[in-house]
């Protein structure tokens, strides 16, 4: 299944935006004009709803003209384009996903859709389910880098990865019975401890990149 | 506008394409999907998160009726969606050169593509049909692909030896711990904000 790679489902949905010459401002700048407020960190609704690893919302104005000889032509319909990389699991569990937006965002879903044609609100989640798969298109190919992890054990690992470096550095030279023993309780420490918010930034580091990366 | 999110850039890209060649780029697709050694070379380029490409047929852009006029095209179009760590110019200088034969076999058949080497007019073409981002989430916006995969490494050595210190000697755990320590040291890199580019 092209959409699936691994764990993950690569979710591709495009919506037409309703064209309504009376609008003011115009459907599709109203969608940007909410986006444009919505958090990104860890107040995302993207953040609030289980299963997102990375997604985008993109208004698309028009197809692109590359240019003679190519003949130049215009979409009739704006597009929402709303890209999201999320757990699917091994059967690639859409629905689950998108009854979990509905259920759980789904004031910013209406923000959001309700400038798109046919949208039945996601009030209904059996609808809203059904709209967003009648504007589905098939990924021809989907790679991830990471294909087998959910986003709580990413968020997990990464957490770990911190507290063990903090762990190696602090507990050099160590005699082995007492390293066993701090050994133990740090683990039992991290375990007991849950991972991250999605979204949220790591601890500041000390040390600032200097100078110019280009 | 935000392409960027932490250390992650989301780009967009559209071209056109005549309906026949579309079916040769499926195969190609195909056979890529399927071959997993001929996905190296974008796998060991190790930033990119996830990237995708979707044909879409001149007949299948998403018609809900409702008032919706339909659309009426000639070209097939192809999307691609990258997720990836660095800056633009990093990305396509190292998509150009080690990935030029792959890029050429997927975007050759798109209309005036003019190749991915020489890099100036690849990056021309890259511009030109690139669209901007809106919105953009990451639920791990400080870390890169390849935080990602070491930090599952340091996991899954942490979690064998999280098992096995309940049940060693002070010895035992010493030399196990060892092991860890070599195990992991590679993969410890601290992850954080981005570097600042100009």
């Amino acid at each position: 299944m092209p959409n699936q790679n691994g764990n993950v489902y690569g979710l591709t949905i495009l919506s037409p935006i309703i064209d309504d010459e009376k609008a003011t401002p115009s459907h599709d700048l109203q969608i940007r004009k909410y986006l444009a407020t919505l958090p990104t960190g860890a107040d995302s609704p993207f953040a609030q709803a289980p299963g997102t690893h990375l997604a985008r919302l993109v208004v698309m104005d028009d197809v692109v003209y590359v240019g003679m000889p190519a003949c130049e032509e215009h979409l009739n319909s704006k597009y929402l384009i709303f890209e999201s990389n999320l757990d699917g699991g091994p059967n690639g569990d859409l629905d689950s996903y998108l009854n979990g937006l509905a259920q759980n965002i789904p004031e910013h879903l209406d923000a959001i859709w309700s400038h798109c044609v046919g949208y039945p609100g996601a009030a209904n989640a059996k609808a809203f389910i059904d709209y967003m798969k009648s504007c589905q298109l098939e990924t021809t190919f989907f790679f991830a880098a990471v294909n087998d992890k959910s986003v709580p054990e990413t968020l997990r690992a990464l957490e770990t990865q911190r507290a063990v470096t903090d762990f190696i550095a602090t507990h050099q030279g160590m005699e082995p019975g007492q390293l066993q023993a701090e050994f133990i309780r740090f683990a039992n420490d991290l375990k007991a401890t849950p991972p991250p918010p999605a979204g949220s930034m790591a601890p500041s580091r000390e040390i600032k990149t200097g100078g110019r990366n280009e | 506008m935000s392409n960027i999110n932490g250390k992650v850039y989301a780009m967009n890209a559209i071209t056109p394409m005549r309906p026949w060649k579309t079916w040769v780029l499926r195969l190609i697709f195909f056979v890529l999907g399927h071959v997993k050694p001929l996905q190296n070379d974008l796998i060991n380029l190790s930033f990119i998160e996830f990237a995708r490409w979707v044909v879409v047929p001149r007949n299948k852009f998403p018609s809900l009726g409702d008032g919706q006029v339909k659309e009426e095209l000639k070209y097939d179009y192809l999307l691609f969606f990258s997720n990836f760590n660095g800056t633009w110019n990093q990305y396509i200088d190292a998509f150009s050169a080690v990935l030029a034969k792959g890029l050429n076999l997927i975007w050759r058949w798109s209309e005036k593509f003019p190749g991915s080497v020489p890099v100036t007019i690849f990056k021309e073409y890259i511009a030109r049909v690139q669209f901007d981002t809106d919105y953009y989430y990451t639920a791990y916006p400080h870390a890169t692909a390849n935080d990602l995969k070491s930090a599952h490494i340091v996991q899954a050595a942490f979690d064998s030896l999280s098992e096995q210190a309940t049940i060693s000697t002070p010895q035992q755990f010493g030399d196990a711990y060892l092991n860890f320590v070599l195990q992991v040291q590679t993969h410890l890199g601290e992850t954080g904000e981005a570097p600042v580019v100009f």
